[in-house]
């Protein structure tokens, strides 16, 4: 599998809002890739800057080596399922369909089997003639995906397009569009802001925050080795504390130093301000006064296998998030405890602000 | 943040040339007219003619016509448009039908027909005669006008108002009544205060035009009643004394201006007292 | 009881509102060309206004000053439209606030600034200068009906075309101008019909000798009212209503044709 997409150094801002910070981004030929990140991350924008919607002010697109970034939109070769789907409203099913096919002026017949051919990839044959009005929306995002797959283009962008459809039916469609790459045989590039389809279905996962790639990776390097406490919290819930190291492999947290098991060689030196990130399964719980530290159980909530719990620290400051088998009831006071190899120290996140700030002790 | 591809900068260029030859520059020059005297300098003579006691009657009389025709259609119009709102979807239908047809008729020929019912001769005239009373003088009145300015510009105080009553949620006035209100209640708390842009639109719709005929008055008055608008349209047609007239138009777009702030202000408050 | 109500309400107000209409329908009908007696049936009025040279051509001036007028308008406003995205939206604001100033002027006023526009360029006040008159009181109109259908939608579906491999112009005709269309054809009725029904700024804004239906029925409303007049009344009334009814039966076939589709 070769390198298809290769983004280098994409600057871009609108007026003085700068919305993409320098992207680097490789992109292989048949991979599943999902940039991922809250709204005002800029992958929508990056994703513009792929289908040709946008000019980045810095910065070269290449695509299987060529470099198409002053390439119109209507000349490259990926299609896009668009965010609410734009199917057009005036036209029948079948002629958005065709839609693409008709640019090229292909003949009636060939358009006709493979606008059939597309639907029946999309499980709705026999839906030509349907007004787009008439249709449900997990329907509408079927023929949105049809319409963009029909002229087989390489690359297939897709801006949220499970984000209108709800839970049981995003579920379902998410096995669908896997299945759909799989016979298809191309690349996706996946935007959401839902770190759960993320992880289901990429190959590759780009974590993106204000304008900056935070980490890619696998889903599950992404989800076991988070880079910095934006993406362990923005990857399932974690428990994220400012920290400073003070020595090697030991860290200090709102005045009391931890024993942890990063240092110099991590990329961690003494006098850095980290994050620390403890995940909520990873906190013991123990007598009182037994632990690191010790909290009340403001609140509790029993999630399916196991308990989710809310823990006030004693100096009010802090407010941990547990998960544990063990049923303990609000209002008790416990001690916690979390394994040194547990008590994870990552990177500041990258912003302009924040990158590089260093403090003395 | 996206990039509109559609939009294009050079389309605005004709608009923009539509508005300064068409709006900007007419507008400037009223005002060099207005501020200039037949000599050619510099003056306010034609903005203080306003207050010479010919033009003050006329302007006096035009704000009290246009605020009765105003006041009279409103008083029709809001009972319409609840009529209106209340009734089934075909009847509903059938009653805007009835409502915007006149509209399309020329208005200088729905004047034209208050002229024929009027008049000395005229239809009512014959019928109060028919029945043995005396021939009553009912044309070259400001009643005559007002009932012209009223019959020409109700349909553009129904239909704003409707517009906005139509859209009212009944769940709005369900919660109203839910809550314990009256039926009064719901309809000055609830209702009314709804429907204010309506009424707001309604009214500019309706006064501005009230404010500057010259058309009804001179059909319905006989060249006999002079409105701000009659003595304006004098000053070009027949005095050809275009500074004045500049001058007095003026002053006219003044009270224009100032009867729409006060009725955005209204608006506004409208829009307040929803939140 | 309500309902009673109701009801004599809507009686009176299309009493009000019909009556001066139907009493000009009958006596363009009379032989006399008395207001208040009827003397017998005849179609005579009818013969006399077509036989108006000048009524003629009044109406002729009338309506291709309105369809130009339209399509003029039309273009400008619906370029204006799809330019406006592009602009600051400070600048935006303010070309819509001058967009409005027509439409919330008095009429008077703008004919008679119009005028000395016309006066001050020194161009001889005629058929064009009329012309130029109604476009510029119609583009707010246009503006006004095509702005709304022009929002992110339409930028999207625009995107989806070229996306789809569709030139700009093709994506604009096929995509772009299909979405507008309603707009657009509701921006040009609005102006057709008022430019048709204008009567001020075209009295300020045309030179002698040349008349639209509304300038010439002042002008002999002046003199006296024949009633010849009261046809033309007439025609008018019973085309406007036929064009009505024909627009609104449309309507309801094309949304019972949509529930039709739905259910």
């Amino acid at each position: 599998m070769g390198e298809l997409i290769r983004l280098e150094g994409i600057v871009k801002s609108f007026d003085d809002n700068v919305v993409l910070n320098g992207i680097d981004l490789s992109v292989d030929e048949n991979e599943f890739v999902t940039l991922l990140g809250p709204s005002g991350c800029g992958k929508t924008t990056t994703l513009r800057i792929i289908a040709g919607f946008e000019k980045p002010d810095e910065g070269r697109v290449y695509f299987d080596g060529k470099d198409i970034t002053d390439m119109p939109a209507n000349q490259r070769p990926v299609n896009t399922v668009f965010q609410n789907y734009a199917l057009f409203p005036h036209m029948s099913v079948g002629e958005n369909i065709a839609f693409s096919l008709r640019v090229k002026n292909k003949s009636e017949k060939e358009i006709r089997d493979r606008v059939k051919k597309a639907l029946k990839l999309v499980n709705l044959k026999g839906f030509e003639n349907r007004r787009i009005d008439q249709l449900s929306g997990g329907q509408q995002q079927r023929i949105a995906m049809a319409r963009a797959i029909v002229n087989e283009p390489r690359v297939l962008l897709l801006d949220e397009p499970l984000g209108a459809l709800d839970l049981k039916l995003r579920q379902e469609m998410e096995y669908e569009l896997v299945r759909l790459k799989n016979e298809l045989g191309i690349t996706f590039i996946y935007i959401t802001h839902d770190q759960e389809e993320a992880l289901t279905m990429s190959d590759k996962v780009v974590v993106m925050n204000e304008g900056y790639i935070q980490q890619e990776g696998s889903p599950q390097e992404i989800y076991d080795e988070p880079v910095n406490a934006f993406v362990a919290d923005f990857i399932g819930d974690s428990n994220i504390l400012s920290g400073q190291m003070v020595d090697e492999r030991v860290v200090r947290i709102d005045g009391v130093d931890y024993p942890c098991i990063d240092g110099t060689e991590e990329g961690f030196p003494p006098r850095r301000r980290v994050d620390v990130v403890i995940r909520p399964e990873d906190i013991d719980i123990v007598p009182y006064g037994k632990g690191l530290w010790n909290g009340t159980i403001t609140s509790k909530l029993f999630i399916g296998v196991h308990y989710e719990m809310l823990v006030q620290s004693e100096d009010g400051k802090i407010e941990w998030l547990l998960q544990n088998y063990d049923q303990h009831d609000v209002g008790e006071k416990i001690g916690m405890y979390v394994d040194p190899e547990n008590i994870q120290i990552m990177h500041k996140p990258k912003s302009e602000a924040e990158s590089a700030i260093e403090i003395d002790l | 943040m996206k990039t509109n591809l559609i939009a294009k900068k050079p389309y605005i260029t004709p608009f923009v040339i539509w508005i300064i030859a068409g709006t900007i520059i007419p507008l400037i020059s009223i005002a060099y007219y207005g501020f200039t005297s037949k000599d050619g300098g510099f003056t306010f003579a034609n903005i203080i003619a306003m207050f010479r006691p010919d033009h003050m009657q006329a302007l006096g009389l035009s704000l009290l016509l246009a605020f009765v025709s105003t006041a009279i259609c409103l008083i029709i119009a809001f009972p319409m448009a609840m009529i209106l709102r209340e009734s089934k979807f075909g009847k509903q239908g059938f009653l805007i039908f009835i409502i915007i047809l006149p509209m399309w008729m020329n208005f200088l020929l729905r004047t034209m027909a208050w002229q024929v019912l009027l008049e000395r001769q005229g239809v009512i005239n014959a019928i109060i005669t028919a029945v043995g009373l005396p021939r009553q003088e009912l044309m070259n009145t400001p009643g005559a006008i007002v009932l012209g300015m009223v019959y020409d510009f109700l349909p553009f105080m129904i239909l704003p108002i409707y517009n906005t009553v139509s859209k009212i949620d009944n769940s709005m006035i369900e919660a109203a009544y839910d809550l314990g209100a009256s039926k009064k209640t719901a309809y000055t708390k609830v209702i009314l205060p709804l429907s204010v842009p309506g009424i707001v639109s309604g009214i500019t719709m309706v006064f501005i035009p009230a404010l500057t005929t010259f058309v009804i008055s001179n059909m319905l008055g006989g060249g006999k009643i002079n409105l701000i608008g009659n003595i304006i349209e004098q000053e070009f047609t027949i005095n050809s004394n275009w500074y004045l007239g500049s001058g007095l138009s003026l002053v006219m777009m003044v009270f224009i201006i100032i009867s729409m702030l006060l009725l955005q202000k209204f608006d506004k408050t409208g829009g307040a007292n929803l939140i | 009881m309500k309902k009673a109500i109701g009801r004599i309400y809507i009686l009176i107000i299309m009493l009000f509102l019909y009556l001066p209409i139907l009493t000009l329908i009958v006596l363009s009908f009379n032989d006399a060309k008395s207001m208040s007696v009827w003397t017998g049936f005849s179609l005579h009025w009818y013969e006399e206004l077509f036989q108006s040279r000048l009524m003629m051509g009044a109406i002729v001036n009338t309506f291709s000053i309105a369809i130009l007028a339209a399509l003029i308008a039309t273009i400008v406003g619906t370029m204006a439209v799809l330019g406006m995205p592009a602009l600051r939206s400070r600048t935006e604001n303010v070309l819509m606030g001058i967009n409005n100033i027509p439409m919330l002027n008095a009429d008077i006023v703008t004919g008679i600034a119009l005028m000395l526009f016309f006066l001050m360029i020194g161009a001889p006040r005629g058929y064009t200068t009329i012309l130029f008159s109604h476009t510029v009181f119609c583009v707010p109109y246009v503006v006004l009906s095509v702005r709304p259908r022009v929002n992110k939608n339409t930028n999207k579906l625009y995107e989806a075309a070229l996306d789809l491999g569709a030139s700009e112009s093709y994506a604009f005709r096929k995509i772009v101008l299909p979405e507008l269309w309603p707009g657009i054809t509701s921006g040009f009725l609005l102006s057709f019909t008022m430019s048709v029904d204008d009567f001020i700024i075209t009295y300020f804004t045309r030179g002698a000798g040349i008349n639209t239906i509304s300038t010439l029925i002042y002008s002999e409303v002046k003199i006296g009212i024949r009633p010849s007049l009261f046809a033309l009344s007439t025609i008018i009334f019973v085309v406007a209503l036929l064009v009505l009814l024909i627009v609104n039966i449309r309507q309801d076939r094309a949304e019972r044709n949509a529930l039709a589709d739905i259910y």
